[in-house]
């Protein structure tokens, strides 16, 4: 779909063969914290100039995935995967310095709270420079001059300006911008975003979204997005992942799975969405009773059975994944059709 | 007795700042000259974007914080000059992080047990039964009762907060942003609760969110707020089909239904963030204003249900 369009900026460095469909490749992957499997075996692929969301609620290790990808995951957490590729590089056994290397610069994040990465005691010029200077060499009055145009580029007016001010000077969405324009610094194939307007007011998130959408357009982006939000994940995917308990519990394109969403999970999340005009009011919403259980590993059978109302006996034991055309799949012993 | 459930007249809260080390004081005001009542058995939405003052109108209304100016009347009557049990069987408030405002240290049932005792004169036996009636009410069991509020989850903590806020069977709720913090399956799980003993137990709200569509959903009249004034207020049907005031407009364009397809739309609001202690002049919303006239940055929009010099047109 959009891999046709590439990048327009010409990059020198491990540019991938043009025949590596997709730029990020996860297999298989599993996380494991203790006696928590955060992650159960996630598969799923980003392309060039794709934006990919994963959705799920509270706890179902959608941060857990992103922090995997980066080798981000604090100590004591276990990775596995039967393939974790990245643009031609196998990030598996990557290097640590190398996956350094790749980190802020071929593939960059920005998370829900911007003043959780902003160091308060650097301006927000030199906090830009240094991604850059720090990745590319070169010289700090260039890096600068990049980072204001950057800054102009994400839609703040006056850049020259707020490369002097300090983070606590700018308002949330200000400095979801400004997170946003250092992503950009170098250039990245891959942007991460964990939640990346959750603490910000609607209208702001509007904003944000929207610039993100321009930008993936404009410079052949690949995203990958975390929320739990079905109305953003409806508005701006090209291909969704829902989790559940740390399984992709249901893929496709985004139409597909907002037409005829199969899993008994995907379901109750969109039943439980109010929607201006939808649901009258004193009616009641659909919901899910209980939360997302904690899953120890070796755990076997279908991660949504004890919430989910068309569980049976056979839903202990593993349950297929099941194809429902045009790469939608989902992950219950219903068959494709059976909600129709 | 009829009459309102809630009134607010000429409500003004100013808040004092410190300038840091040399700068002045500054003052902010959160909630500027606003009037309003609620009916009985009545839902009052009010939303508004962070800081435009929804707390601080929640918190002046439950008698937590004095105004500056004007009064609150709840049931006809001042909260400053009412003894406090009986305020807390008229009126009670339930907040966003129920972690927060419960007590780590204490089993789920002496938690909602306090506004109980804290009444006098009700026996154990009783406080016992009320305690797990209400519990039984919003989805908690004898077993969970027995637990502390970190063997909860933030759901099953948001019921406690209502339980506990409901225990005495208040006539008034002032629910300030329930179910921010909890995932939207929760999220229904909760507004279906509050639905239903609204119902049950005759009750008036004041609803705050910045979620539009939670909005939509349970309010019967719907206040939106700016900078510590109410905008725009009316009946919630007539206000979501026909917004009039263009921060409302925004506001509503902004909500993101799941519908594929209509990308994300293009709200027209500008960066420039409004400052409470430094609130522009003329309509003061003019500056974020997607549809201003140069007149709007010098005249004062007339107070009424919307306030907007076009509107008045
Ligand atoms: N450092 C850690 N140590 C132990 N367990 C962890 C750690 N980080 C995450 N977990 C667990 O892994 C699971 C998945 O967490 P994750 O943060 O990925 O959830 P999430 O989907 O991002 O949720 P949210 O929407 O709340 O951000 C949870 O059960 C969580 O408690
Ligand atoms: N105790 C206080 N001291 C000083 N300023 C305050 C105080 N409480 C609130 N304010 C200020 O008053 C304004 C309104 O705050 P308020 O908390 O009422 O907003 P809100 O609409 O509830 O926002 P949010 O959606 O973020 O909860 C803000 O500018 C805030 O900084
Ligand atoms: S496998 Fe069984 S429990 Fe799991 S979603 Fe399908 S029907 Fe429900
Ligand atoms: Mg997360
Ligand atoms: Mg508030």
């Amino acid at each position: 779909m959009a891999s046709d369009r590439g990048a327009p900026q010409a990059r020198s460095v491990n540019r991938p063969p043009p025949e590596a469909k997709s730029l990020l490749e996860i297999e298989g992957l599993r996380v494991t914290f203790g006696q928590t499997a955060a992650v159960r075996g996630a598969s799923f692929s980003v392309a060039r100039g794709e934006t990919h969301c994963v959705v799920g609620e509270s706890g179902c290790g959608k941060s857990v995935t992103a922090l995997a990808v980066m080798d981000l995951l604090v100590q004591g957490a276990q990775r596995s995967a039967d393939r974790l590729q990245f643009g031609g590089e196998d990030l598996l056994t990557l290097p640590a310095k190398r996956m350094a290397a790749l980190r802020g610069d071929r593939m960059a994040m920005i998370f829900q709270e911007p003043m959780t990465s902003l160091n308060p005691a650097y301006t927000i010029g030199s906090q830009m420079a240094e991604v850059f200077t720090r990745h590319r060499g070169g010289g700090r009055a260039a890096a600068l001059e990049r980072a204001a145009g950057l800054l102009g580029r994400v839609g703040i007016t006056a850049p020259g300006m707020r490369l002097g001010q300090f983070p606590h000077q700018l308002s949330g969405g200000l400095r979801q911008r400004v997170m946003i324009a250092m992503a950009l610094m170098c250039d990245p194939e891959l942007l991460i975003a964990d939640e990346p307007t959750t603490a910000l007011d609607v209208t702001v998130q509007a904003q944000i979204l929207r610039l993100l959408a321009e930008l993936q357009r404009d410079l052949g982006l690949a995203i990958l997005l975390i929320t739990h939000d079905l109305g953003i994940v409806a508005r701006i995917a090209d291909k969704v992942s829902v989790m559940y308990a740390g399984e992709v519990v249901e893929s496709g394109a985004t139409a597909p799975i907002f037409a005829a969403p199969s899993h008994p999970y995907t379901r109750g999340l969109l039943r439980c969405v109010p929607v201006p005009g939808k649901v009258k009011r004193d009616e009641l919403l659909g919901s899910i009773p209980g939360v997302v259980p904690r899953i120890p590993p070796g755990f076997v059978g279908c991660g949504f059975r004890d919430r989910c109302e068309h569980a049976v006996a056979g839903c202990a034991a593993p349950v297929p994944r099941q194809n429902a055309g045009g790469g939608h799949e989902y992950l219950c012993r219903l068959a494709p059709g059976w909600a129709a | 007795m009829s009459g309102p459930a809630i009134e607010v007249r000429g409500l003004r809260r100013v808040f004092r700042v410190g300038g840091g080390l040399l700068g002045r004081d500054r003052e902010v005001v959160a909630v500027d000259d606003v009037s309003f009542s609620v009916p009985k058995g009545g839902v009052l939405g009010v939303v508004g974007e962070s800081g435009c003052g929804k707390s601080t109108l929640a918190r002046v209304i439950l008698g937590l914080l004095p105004p500056t100016a004007g009064e609150v009347l709840v049931e006809g009557q001042r909260l400053d000059t009412m003894d406090r049990r009986a305020r807390a069987r008229l009126i009670q408030p339930v907040f966003q992080d129920p972690f927060a405002s419960l007590n780590p240290r204490r089993r789920i049932r002496d938690i909602v047990a306090m506004p109980l005792e804290a009444q006098g004169g009700i026996g154990r036996r009783e406080v016992e039964a009320r305690v797990l009636e209400m519990l039984g009410r919003v989805g908690l069991s004898a077993e969970q009762a027995g637990r502390y509020p970190a063997q909860l989850s933030g759901g099953q903590r948001q019921r406690v907060a209502i339980a506990r806020a409901l225990v005495l069977r208040p006539r008034i709720v002032i629910c300030d942003e329930p179910t921010s913090a909890l995932d939207v399956s929760v999220q229904a799980q909760i507004l279906n609760l509050l639905a239903q003993l609204r119902r049950e137990l005759d009750l008036t709200l004041l609803f705050i969110s910045h979620n539009l569509a939670v909005v939509e959903h349970v309010a019967t009249e719907v206040a939106v707020m700016y900078l510590g004034r109410i905008v725009e207020r009316g009946e919630a049907d007539a206000l979501f089909r026909a917004p009039r005031h263009p921060y409302t407009r925004a506001l509503l364009a902004s909500v993101l239904t799941p519908e594929p397809g209509l990308g994300v739309p293009d709200v027209g609001l500008g960066d420039i963030l409004p400052d409470p202690a430094n609130i522009p002049p003329g309509c003061r919303f003019h500056p974020r204003c997607p549809v201003a006239e140069p007149r709007c940055a010098t005249d004062v929009p007339q107070r009424g249900a919307v306030e907007c010099l076009l509107a008045a047109d």
